[in-house]
């Protein structure tokens, strides 16, 4: 008699089983002494389906689009019909139309470029700035005790209020510009990797101490792995963050990027100008946002489902 | 080579293991009260307790990772430690894993060689995540012996696994330690995989070693669990725990009852 029968003799055998389970429970188990239990109902499970029969009248990559197509149908349809003045919503086609132009006059161009280094300068810049920090901080008790408390109070002064203080030090050229989405940037990264780094698996230490790694190698095999997860969502949250800060960073005095371009538009009041420019905020916005993304997969390639 | 470097302040009797006085409270709880042991080089003991018995601390002591316990132990350089859970990082691939922080240029080779010895050869360089758990404890133990230790310290190393994958494991343990030939300390809470694989089973009761029971003389392997003197020990010790034995094997008396070991499966074949 093995473990198994025996300790299905102890229990009181199910009156109804699976075909299964019958099976492995050894049908000649004979149950006699099992007290008489009245049968329950039984009810039909629904067996033999395949979620690929349910039918698809479009592929799946394509139904997503749906909702945001028929936005663009009614919006256009509005502005047609004459519900939308052209002063407050221009039209989806206008707007196509308006862009193709501000490509061809060469007014997007230059624009789009300069909004675009200012975020590569920022993230550039802050990324290092709050890496480094992030690591002082959360390897060492020293950096812990002077950066960490120091960080997490400035993280609730809000970035854009520093604006006319900047401006006061650093005038209105560039620098401010980028000192600001520099300020920005940081915060996240900063947060998230430290945070990365105090919650690394206890038991990993452990394993690294019973293995006898080194305090460097420590370092490099267990906590920089360990804490990367956290650090990169850190840079996808600045990436947009840094985009947030662009635009209003664009708007102090500026002579060229995307929030010049919607200042001067404002001021005509050419609301499919306004349209263009932000639009094309929320591409660069995804396009950067795809780069980290492709960057997570391709550094966290461990994680089962990437 | 695994140097047996504790001989050095005992010249006259080598050992693998020579602790004494040992004793570790947490707050005003005392969960060691000075334990005396020694272990010679290539005994297999296990340490049986209840959960809360203090067997796991008295490891970790043994491991180096507990170092506010009082007492003296001699342990040797070369440890490797199994724990519950394989921890293996799960952003190095399996060979990485199994090779970490061994020096050596040859390391990968050895390293080869251990998943090899533990049926994983086609695994090296896959992701830890995608193995099962029976597999990823066998990476583990991959990492432990490519070490060559004198002393394997094994805290609950079977706990977390399926019964089937259970007995694999042991009698992939037992053929390993056959081979290679370590100390080890098995701790468990599983009566009948202490008298299956040790050679000395020991119980620790209230802190203290209460019960130190030598079978390798007077039990040799393979041991049947339909050999009378297989029952006769369990009765022994699960007495010792504070457990009854009726005989009868339910789920209540021996919480992660294995099956018979005599059952023919191959370690080779994948858990998966």
């Amino acid at each position: 008699m093995t473990a198994v029968d025996r300790y299905v003799g102890t229990k009181p055998a199910p009156v109804v089983s699976s075909p299964g389970a019958t099976e492995t429970a050894s049908p000649a188990v004979p149950t006699p002494s099992a007290p008489s239990v009245a049968p329950p109902a039984l009810v039909k499970l629904p067996t033999g389906q395949h979620d690929q029969a349910r039918r698809r009248w479009v592929p799946r990559g394509a139904e997503r689009f749906l909702g945001v197509v028929l936005l663009f149908v009614v919006w256009e349809l509005a502005a047609q019909v004459g519900w939308l003045s052209p002063q407050t919503l221009a039209a989806p086609s206008k707007v196509v139309d308006v862009g193709w132009h501000m490509i061809e006059d060469g007014k997007l161009g230059p624009a789009l470029w300069a909004s675009f280094t200012r975020v590569l300068w920022g993230l550039g810049i802050g990324i290092p700035i709050a890496t480094a920090l992030a690591l002082a901080a959360g390897l060492t008790r020293v950096g812990d005790d002077l950066i960490d408390r120091n960080v997490q109070m400035l993280r609730f002064v809000p970035v854009i209020g520093l604006q006319s203080v900047l401006i006061l030090w650093l005038g209105i050229g560039e620098t401010v510009k980028i000192t600001l989405i520099v300020i920005g940037v940081a915060f996240p990264v900063y947060v998230n990797t430290y945070t990365a780094i105090r919650q690394i698996n206890p038991g990993h230490l452990e394993l690294a101490r019973v293995v006898g790694l080194g305090k460097f190698a420590q370092i490099r095999k267990v906590i920089l792995p360990g804490a990367m997860p956290g650090f990169l969502v850190g840079v996808r949250l600045a990436t947009a963050i840094a985009w947030l800060i662009l635009v209003f960073a664009e708007q102090i005095n500026a002579t060229n990027g995307l929030g010049y371009l919607i200042i001067q538009a404002q001021t005509f009041f050419l609301s499919d100008v306004i349209i263009v420019c932000l639009l094309v905020y929320a591409v660069l916005g995804l396009l950067t946002d795809t780069f980290v993304r492709a960057l997570e997969k391709r550094v966290l390639r461990w994680q089962p489902g990437r | 080579m695994a140097t047996r470097s504790v001989s050095d302040p005992f010249p006259a009797e080598a050992l693998a293991v020579r602790a004494r006085g040992v004793t570790r409270t947490f707050g005003d709880r005392t969960v060691l009260r000075g334990i005396d042991l020694d272990i010679r080089p290539g005994e297999f003991v296990a340490l049986l307790g209840r959960s809360g018995s203090g067997k796991s601390t008295f490891l970790r002591a043994l491991a180096a990772l507990d170092t506010e316990v009082t007492g003296e132990i001699f342990v040797p350089e070369q440890r490797a430690v199994g724990f519950q859970d394989p921890r293996l990082l799960p952003w190095a691939r399996v060979l990485d894993n199994v090779v970490l922080g061994l020096p050596g240029s040859d390391s990968s080779a050895r390293g080869l060689q251990a998943l090899a010895e533990v049926g994983l050869a086609d695994h090296a360089r896959d992701w830890p995540k995608t193995l099962s758990g029976g597999e990823a404890q066998r990476a583990a133990l991959a990492r432990a012996l490519v070490r060559e230790p004198a002393l394997l310290l094994l805290d609950e190393p079977f706990g977390a696994l399926d019964a089937l994958t259970r007995i694999r494991m042991h009698r992939l343990v037992a053929e390993l330690c056959a081979r290679h030939h370590p100390a080890v300390l098995l701790v468990t809470h599983d009566v009948d995989e202490a008298v299956v694989l040790a050679d000395r089973v020991l119980v620790l009761t209230d802190g203290v070693i209460s019960l130190d029971r030598p079978i390798a003389s007077t039990f040799p392997r393979p041991r049947l669990r339909s050999d009378p003197r297989f029952a006769e020990l369990r009765s022994e010790l699960l007495a010792e725990l504070g457990v009854e034995d009726d005989g009868s094997l339910t789920a209540d008396s021996v919480p992660d009852s294995v099956p018979e070991p005599e059952l023919v499966l191959d370690p080779q074949e994948s858990s998966s």
